[in-house]
């Protein structure tokens, strides 16, 4: 191997060893393999070459997506899934006016609980509310809970679980017409929140605002949302057929084939789990003289493929979170990109470097202060 | 009790500049910027596209305390540029590349939409 591949295979691959992590670091400075000249660093077209997506599944109900994103770095990757987690916005419950409660649950309690129960409502139809001001249909949703149980003609206790379904919309202003067509609800009806024996009661009126998950994790829309690197286990000397179908059997999730030559082969990269078991030296490993034993599989991640999973609640597609996410994203770099362009750091800098041997304006300026 | 107030993640203290500089006083070509308002999700992202600066020698972020809602970005750049234009060329990017993304992500989900015709 020449310096170069080395170097490359340093800057893109995480290699696990039986006993130690190798290259787990980033090396993002453009001068990091200079020497042996390999190009680092990153600009715009290269990271539009390199960029890409690919949809992997989607499971059934729509909620769940998993999707590949490569090309690009770690930091990027982190940064949508931080953003995934706390910073989409969506609708939840903020104030809960309780005009009743004669159940064993507190009023502090319950409240939490309808916090946490996810309303399908499309935020992007919302103002966001700043607390203490007043509650518009622009900014707000209205759901009231009223149940009260007692038993029936026959004795039969009727009402005594209280169900998400139990919260009611209740349109506010001209809501009405505005929400015609999809009308807020409860995304889980089936989600048990209290339970009451006769003669009690529950009356509750919900608020329902927009807000982002770093504030509360009620308002988080997604249920997880998380990547790893994609595994890539190679074979670096074809072992002999018993090793081979040792290694095979070995392998929990099934991620190597034997072919009909006897050869040992990675049929399944992407299920394997890192678990190092076909790295690990058999009872009767053949060691080298110095006491070494070298597995015939290598361990490798790439630094640059990330397998995304977003698990949304059910609140927006995942699709659609991913969207909303990269949109924060991107608002906010233009917002600072703007930001900068109003303020003059350039001359802020020049300025600053002029009045360093000039004590006197300097001593001019904190005078005021101090008097 | 002393839970600080939800608010102070996103809005603004009185008086305070979104986006302020200091020049370090003994190094040349170094400066701090300070960013109200935000955490790692934008400091490491900005740390990453500066360093693929060649003209940065230097770019670093910390939080200093995680009750304060703010993150210190340090740049020292090569005499020829100035931390500010690094920042700056490192935020414009962003935005470009963010918007590569948005497309590419828009475009494969397209296709699997028209694909298999029930998603969404
Ligand atoms: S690390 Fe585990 S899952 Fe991966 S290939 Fe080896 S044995 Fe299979």
């Amino acid at each position: 191997m020449s310096g170069k591949d080395v170097a490359t295979k340093m800057k893109t691959r995480v290699i696990l060893g039986e006993d130690r992590i190798l290259h787990g670091s980033s090396f993002d400075a453009p001068t990091s393999f200079a020497s042996v000249g390999v190009e680092n660093g990153l600009n715009v077209e290269k990271f539009t070459e390199e960029v890409k997506v690919e949809v992997n599944d989607v499971s059934e109900d729509g909620n769940d997506l998993v999707f590949e994103l490569s090309g690009v770095d770690a930091p990027l990757a982190n940064t949508l899934r931080r953003i995934l987690l706390s910073e989409v916005p969506t609708m939840a419950i903020e104030i809960a006016e309780f005009r009743d409660n004669t159940s064993v649950i507190q009023d502090e309690v319950f409240a939490h609980r309808l916090g946490l129960v996810p309303i399908k409502a499309d935020p992007a139809f919302f103002e966001t509310h700043v607390s203490g001001n007043e509650h518009t249909p622009e900014n707000t949703l209205i759901f009231d809970l009223n149940v009260k149980c007692f038993r029936d003609i026959n004795n039969e206790v009727v009402n005594s679980k209280v169900f998400a379904s139990a919260l009611v919309w209740t349109p506010f202003g001209e809501q009405a017409e505005r929400f015609a067509e999809n009308p807020p609800q409860v995304v889980h009806p089936d989600i048990l929140l209290a339970k009451l024996a006769p003669g009690q009661r529950i009356d509750v009126r919900c608020y329902v605002t927009k807000g982002v998950g770093k504030v509360h994790a009620k308002w988080s829309p997604v249920a997880t949302a998380s990547y790893r690197l994609l595994p890539e286990p190679v074979i670096v000397a074809q072992p002999k057929s018993e090793e081979a179908s040792r290694i095979a059997q070995t392998c929990p999730t099934k991620v190597f084939d034997i072919e009909d030559s006897g050869e040992l082969v990675v049929a399944r990269p992407r299920q394997c789990t890192m678990c190092r078991e076909c790295i690990r030296p058999p009872p009767d490993a053949q060691h080298s003289a110095h006491g070494v034993y070298t597995p015939a599989v290598e361990l490798r991640r790439v630094k640059t493929h990330f397998i995304f999973s977003v698990e949304s609640t059910g609140i927006l597609p995942p699709d659609r979170l991913v969207r909303d996410a990269i949109g924060v994203l991107k608002d906010r770099a233009l917002f600072y990109a703007e930001l900068f362009d109003q303020k003059d750091f350039e001359e802020h800098m020049a300025a600053a470097s002029h009045s360093d041997g000039d004590d006197d304006a300097s001593d001019d300026e904190t005078k005021p202060m101090l008097e | 009790m002393n839970e600080p107030e939800r608010y102070e993640l996103f809005v603004l203290p009185e008086g305070v500049e979104k986006l302020s500089l200091e020049k370090d006083t003994k190094v040349p070509n170094a400066a701090t910027f300070t960013i109200q308002c935000e955490d790692h999700t934008l400091g490491n992202l900005l740390r990453m596209n500066l360093l693929e600066n060649d003209k940065v020698l230097f770019a670093g972020y910390k939080i200093p305390h995680p009750l304060e809602n703010y993150l210190l970005l340090r740049i020292q750049t090569v005499p020829e540029s100035t931390p500010s234009a690094a920042l700056q060329q490192a935020l414009s990017d962003l935005v470009q590349s963010v918007a590569v993304l948005e497309e590419t992500f828009k475009e494969q989900m397209s296709g699997i939409k028209s694909r298999e015709g029930t998603y969404l």
